[in-house]
Order: structure tokens, then sequence, then C-alpha cells
């Protein structure tokens, strides 16, 4: 009787594993915004946002709050708060989605990856849908994704006099996270 | 008399022109908002997390953008992708804590596991999130 049971078990336990899937995780990833134009310098970074994805669905979630946007200068960081993105109204944006192709990537071997991400964005309260290229790479095991995309600022109900002339009509958003 | 008013009327303009020049382009970049000239609002840890999971705007309308200083334990201290020194306190609650990014300088303050900081709170993801923060105590 063992000598069938015991394998059944094992077997069990190697189909659990290989159907586990992982979340990964971090709190701490970062965003920088991008939105110069030629007469003035518009750029910041968050290095608080929050991110997970599921390695066997490809499932991904960005999450950042707009007040951790730093800028180098004050009021410009006031103003994009206050009279652009309005984040004591609307605090956070958010992003989820897919990688399309998550199938293709071997998490167990080092290696660089291009991925395709899609899914909404929801910037400013307004939801709108996002399709971009980027790359994931496991550095010691562990994943690293990196992508650039931009967003039409007026796609996102953001309203200002200088959209367009000062500020690009186009902000260049940088996603680069570190995950465990 | 006239020539006399209109000379001190445009010395007057080009004065406030510096000053708005001044302010935008070389004060605002040098000068930052800094938590440690703020008076904080107390909380304990585990009740701003609570009133962050009770009711979220509520707790943004008493937090958000606001100099908080929370007293707690720390449970992790990190460093960030930028290469800023972060410190997870305790709520008591396993789903949600408090992440704290320190300003620059402060990690050198750390000493213990009870803490009093201060910072800006950005809002809530997975944790109330704080930024900029000072050290008041560890012991």
């Amino acid at each position: 009787m063992k000598k069938v049971i015991l394998p059944l078990f094992y077997l069990a336990i190697a189909s659990v594993a290989a159907n586990a899937q992982k979340v990964y995780a971090t709190k701490a990833g970062q965003i920088k915004f991008n939105a110069s134009s030629p007469i003035e310098k518009i750029e910041a970074v968050n290095n608080q946002v929050d991110s997970k994805f599921v390695d066997k669905s490809g499932q991904i979630v960005f999450s950042a709050l707009i007040k951790s946007f730093k800028f180098e200068n004050q009021l410009m960081e006031d103003h994009f708060n206050e009279n652009y993105l309005e984040s004591s109204k609307i605090p956070k944006a958010e992003f989820r989605g897919f990688i399309s192709n998550i199938a293709s990537i071997d998490f167990t071997k080092d290696g660089k990856y291009s991925v395709t991400v899609e899914g909404t964005l929801n910037l400013h309260g307004v939801p709108q849908k996002v399709s971009t290229s980027g790359t994931l790479e496991i550095v010691g095991g562990k994943p690293v994704i990196i992508g650039v995309f931009k967003v039409k600022i007026k796609d996102y109900g953001i309203t200002g006099l200088y959209i367009g002339d000062k500020i690009a009509s186009e902000a260049e958003i940088s996603v680069n996270c570190k995950y465990e | 008399m006239k020539r006399k008013i209109l000379g001190s009327a445009l010395t007057l303009v080009g004065l406030l022109a510096a000053g708005v020049w001044y302010y935008v382009f070389v004060y605002s970049k040098t000068h930052h908002r800094n938590v440690a000239d703020e008076k904080g609002l107390f909380v304990q840890a585990g009740q701003i997390v609570k009133d962050y999971e009770n009711d979220e705007a509520g707790a943004n309308k008493k937090y958000l953008n606001k100099a908080i200083e929370i007293q707690g334990l720390i449970l992790k201290k990190e460093k960030d992708q930028a290469g800023n020194t972060t410190i997870t306190l305790k709520s008591g609650d396993p789903m949600a804590n408090i992440f704290c990014t320190l300003k620059p300088g402060e990690a050198s303050k750390l000493h213990g596991n009870q803490m009093l900081i201060k910072g800006i709170c950005t809002g809530y993801l997975s944790d109330v999130v704080l930024n900029d923060a000072v050290v008041l105590k560890s012991e």
C-alpha cells in the first residue's frame, strides 16, 4: 500500500509546485514623468510606486500617489498637484493590465526579454487604454521591468493654460521597477 | 512731476518683475518644503492605518499632504531604487503598514526599534505612504 501511496504523494507535491503561481511585488518602484518643452524642463520622479504581477497569468498592477512625485522646483511641484493633476481630489494613478507574452519568460534563468503590456491607465480619474512594449529582465532570479510610453495629457481631462506651450502636450512616462 | 511719477512707477514694475522672476526661477528651485520646520499632527501607527482602511477619502482629508508625526515599531529598513532609506512601521494589522521614505542624512539617526518620525503623508496604496520623513526619536 505504502508503495502506491508514496509515489502518488510525490506526484501531488510536484504538480502543486509546477502549478503554483508567484506574485512578484515592490513598494519602492520608480516612475519618472517628463513633460518638458523646448522652453522649460518639467521632470518629476516617484520612488514609492506600488506594483505587483503574477508570473503565470501576466496580470500586472502599478499604483502611484501623485503627491509622491518630486520636482526639482517646488513651485512646479505645487502647480502640478494643484492646477493640473488636482491630487487633493484624485490622489492616485493606477495601471491595470496584462503582460501579453508572459509565457515566453523563463523566470528560473537570468536574461532579458521583450514584453508587451496592455491595459488601462487611470490618471486624473480618467481611464484610457494603453499598450506599450518594454523589457523584463531577470537579474539574480529577480525580475526588473523597464518601459517608456507617452500619454496625451488632454486625453485625461487635464487642462491648463500652458499645455502644448511651456508644457509638452504629450508626457513621457518611464517605468523602472525591481521586484522581489 | 509727471516724469517723476512715471519713473518711480517703472522702477516699481521693474522691481516687481525681478521679484517674481527670482521667486519662480531661483527661490523655488533651491527652497523646498521642509517637514522639519512644520508642526506635525501626531498619530499612532495603528490609528492612521485604521483610519485609511475604514474611510480612505475621510482619512485623506485629515492626513493628505500634511506633516504627520507617527509613533510605532520599525518592521523593515530598506533602500529604494534611488538609494533613499525607507522604513516600514508596524501597524498591528498584517494587511497594511506605514511605508516611509526618509530624507537624505536621516538614516544615521536610526538607533532602535521604537520610532517617532515626521513626514508628509502622500496617501494610501498597500500601505499608508509618507515621504521626506525626518527621525524625531529612535530608541
